[in-house]
Parts: structure tokens; sequence; C-alpha cells
């Protein structure tokens, strides 16, 4: 029963405020609305028994990357009321994406076993220190070795370009 | 969940708020005080004995204030963002452990609110989640000096943040474990204060800067913003300011403690509570030590200082630690 409440409770305020980072008008409220979501949705994870990745969600996207997109739309100025997606070939990339996304997210759903991996709440037998920063770092350095360094070296990848981009300006 | 397992937790909340929230009153009492004895004067000490009162007078003085909003300003934030600044630092200090268990009534009484077993992430979520309150309050002021402020204690906030959370990270290795009371309990022969200095001193500099204090008060900056990010705030809403940065310097001053200072473990017969205030004590008089005794640091030198210096050095001491733990296998 609890569960249940919890997990209508995180949904409907991750799908609530989800409709509105879409629909507000003002870029920092949606920024906000954003926090809210993902917020939420690390609180879905620690319904799943995955606190490690809700403790990432919340330091890395709502702490980190959420101020970092604040602290742009602040120097920006970005003005309510003002459409920031100008080009209409940009608005209709976005719908195409989202009703890719939608058709497969609704292809797992109903797809034959795809209702009982998405139901409320942890499978029955897990083992005894999931989702523990233990488990989840032996994992990444056994099983997923290969994936996790190469996303590293294309985070880095990306790093170096973010800082070439920025400094051409002033040396070139 | 029982009627005493309840009772328990409400009174460990009630002990926690209560402790933060009258601590703040004496934490500035003490600062006054002692900033005023540091540059030959005297400090408050006209209301109550010692000017002990003083404090509390000037609270009731700000909640008669009236409460300003700026012209054009965003209503909701510039609500919520005080509010934000404080429910943070409040939270943070529910992991915070102030002893080990005591039996009382036949119960075994953990001395913290809560054991989380990832308390260290959990603090670093709050402590991330803190910067909202201050970037919002100086972008919702709609003025350019909060901007400005917010802006720049945002940027340093990030920044410092990294360099914390990775000199916290030699600690786990050592103890396997994020759990505070874990970390604490593992302290009881040697402080992790003598193997681990340089993650130590790194973890000073950045709670010193993550809580926007001299030197690092780059946010509030009087001689070039007026006063930062709460410029604009009056009333409750500069008070809620007030009490968030000072019960995140309670906050990170029992981080230090427990992480580095040996918790609530001490010599003598001196229950294991009383040692932990004790060093609360002395710790927040560092915090009004440094305050007193460094200038500010210019703004581009902030920044150079945090990813330059600190973040490579607590990478490198990472990385030593994690040689030697290997090779002592």
């Amino acid at each position: 029963m609890t569960e249940i409440i919890l997990f209508s409770l995180f949904a409907l305020t991750a799908v609530t405020c989800a409709l509105g980072v879409v629909f507000h008008k003002n870029p920092v409220h949606c920024a906000l609305l954003l926090v809210a979501v993902l917020l939420s949705l690390a609180g879905l994870f620690i319904m799943l028994h995955a606190q490690f990745i809700a403790a990432l969600q919340v330091i890395v996207y709502a702490g980190a990357i959420m101020v970092l997109f604040l602290f742009v739309l602040m120097l920006l100025n970005v003005r309510r009321h003002e459409d920031v997606l100008t080009p209409g070939a940009a608005k209709g990339f976005g719908f195409l994406f989202a009703l890719i996304v939608f058709v497969e997210l609704l292809w797992v759903a109903l797809s034959p076993g795809g209702g009982e991996q998405g139901s409320v709440g942890a499978p029955a037998a897990l083992p005894q220190e999931f989702g523990s920063p233990a488990a989840i770092g032996r994992i990444l350095y056994t099983t997923w070795l290969y994936p996790f360094e190469i996303t590293s070296i294309l985070l880095l990848v990306a790093v170096v370009g973010a800082v070439l981009l920025a400094r051409r300006k002033f040396v070139g | 969940m029982d009627l005493a397992t309840i009772i328990e937790a409400v009174v460990k909340v009630l002990i926690v708020l209560g402790f933060v929230l009258m601590g703040v009153p004496l934490i500035v009492w003490m600062e006054r005080k002692v900033l005023g004895h540091m540059q030959d004067r005297i400090g408050p000490e006209r209301v109550g004995p010692f000017g002990l009162l003083q404090t509390i007078a000037d609270g009731m003085k700000l909640f008669f204030k009236e409460d300003m909003l700026p012209a054009q300003a965003d209503k909701v934030v510039f609500f919520l963002a005080p509010g934000l600044s404080i429910v943070t630092a409040l939270v943070a200090a529910t992991v915070v452990p102030w002893g080990d268990t005591v039996t009382l009534f036949g119960r075994e009484i953990g001395l913290r609110i809560t054991d989380v077993n990832i308390a260290l992430l959990f603090l670093l979520g709050t402590t991330s989640m803190g910067v909202y309150g201050i970037v919002l309050g100086g972008w919702a002021s709609n003025s350019k000096y909060p901007l400005l402020g917010g802006l720049r204690s945002s940027a340093q906030m990030i920044s410092y943040e990294l360099a914390q959370g990775i000199s916290l990270v030699p600690i786990v290795m050592i103890t396997g474990s994020l759990s505070l009371s874990q970390i604490g309990r593992a302290q009881e022969s040697m402080w992790f204060v003598v193997p681990q200095f340089f993650a130590f001193v790194i973890f000073v500099i950045c709670a010193v800067a993550e809580t926007n204090r001299a030197p690092f008060d780059l946010a509030e900056a009087e001689t070039e913003l007026v006063a930062g990010f709460h410029t604009e705030f009056s009333s409750m809403k500069f008070a809620l300011y007030f009490l968030s940065e000072y019960a995140n310097m309670m906050v990170v001053a029992g981080v230090a403690i427990t992480c580095f200072l040996g918790a609530w473990h001490g010599p003598g017969p001196i229950p294991g509570v009383l040692w932990f205030l004790i060093k609360l004590s002395l710790f927040l008089f560092f915090f009004i030590w440094l305050r007193a005794t460094f200038p500010r640091l210019r703004y581009d030198q902030l920044m150079g200082f945090g990813w330059k210096v600190l973040l490579p050095a607590s990478l490198l001491n990472m990385a030593v630690t994690a040689v030697v733990l290997v090779m002592k296998g």
C-alpha cells in the first residue's frame, strides 16, 4: 500500500512537472520544473532499491547539470514569452523523436512480459547488496569495463572539444 | 513500526532541529564577540549578560521588519529561494552523527536522526541542492547585484563541491563505507586527520568556500556587490538566509569532525556527545578566526585556485591513497 502511494506521488509529480517543463513560458521556471522531475525520478530509483543511482541522480543531474543550465539561462537572460526554439525544422525533429520514443515505450509496455517487468516495486528475489555502491562499482569494472572506459574517453573528448571551441576566439 | 520507534524518531528530530536553530544565535553572538576582540573592540555587550541576548533581539527586530518585494521580481521563486536554502541545510543535518549508540529504557538508540548507508552521498546531494537557494534568490530579485552574486556563488559552489567530494573519497576507501556512523566508528584508535592530512586541508578550504564564508565570500562582497544575492531580501526572508548560512557551517563542521577529527571519540572519561560538542565549538571558532585573519580573494583567483590547485591536489591524494591501500593489501 505504501509502495503504491509513494509511487503515485513520485510518478504524478514527475509527469506533471514534465508537462510544465514543456508548456511553461518562462525558461527559468522550466528549468526548475525539470529539477523537480529529476528529483521525483530519484525517488522512484530509491523505490527500485537503487539508492546509489538515486544519489547520483541528485548530485549530478539535479545538483550540477541543472545549475549549469540555470547559469546559462541567467547569463543569456532569455526573456519570458520568447520562443527559444525558433527554427521550424528543430521543432519538427523534436516532435519526430518524441513520437519515436513514445512508440518504443508503448511497444515495450504492450509486448508480452513487458507488463511484468514494468510493474511497481522490485522483483521478488534481489541479491542482498543490489544497488549498493560496491555492487555497481564491481559490475562497472568487470562486466562493463569496456563500455565504461569508452564512455569516459567520449566525455574527455567532449571536454577537450569544448575548451578548444571556447578558446579559439582569443587565440586565433 | 511501533510507538517507541516513532517517539524515538520524533525526539531525535526535535533535538537536532532545536540544537541547530538554537545554536545559530549562539554562533552569531560568538562570531561578533570573537571578531570584536580580534579587532580590538568589545563587541555586543548591552543586551543581556555579555551581550548574549543581542542576536535574539536582532531576530525579533527582523521579525517585525517590513517584508519587501522588489518591483518585477519573480514572486514565486523569490518566496521559494530562502526556504530552499534553510530546508537543504536542515535536511543535511539529519545524517550527521553526534555520538555512538546509547541504551536508554532498554532500547538501543543511535545518536543520529538516520543512519542511511549512503550518508556521505546524501550529504553531497543536499549541499548541491543548497546552491539553488542562492542562485534563485539572486535571479528572482530582478536586480543586478543579486544576480551577479548568485551567478558567482553558483560557479564557486560547483567548482569547490568537486574537490570537496573527491577529498572525502580516501576516507571512503579506508573505511569501505559511505555511512557516517561507520566512518566515525573506524576512528576509535586513530583520527583520519593523521593519515589523510592533505585531504583534511582540502576539505576545510572547500568547506569554507561552500558555506560562502570569508575569505571566499565573493557572493556577498560588500565592496562590489552591496550584499550579493540577498541584497533585496528583508525581514524573515533575510533571516532565513542568515540562518541557513550558519546552519550550513554547523553541518560542514560536523562532517569535518566525523570524517577527519575522530567523530565523537576523544581521550578521557568525557562522554562522546560532549566531545563532539567541544570539537564543534572549536571548529566554529576556527571559521570565525579565518574570517578575521584573511582578506577576501579576487574572483578569478578563487576560481583558478579551485580548479588548478585544489582539484588536482585532491585527485592526486586519492590516487596515492589508492596505491598505498593496494600495496598494503
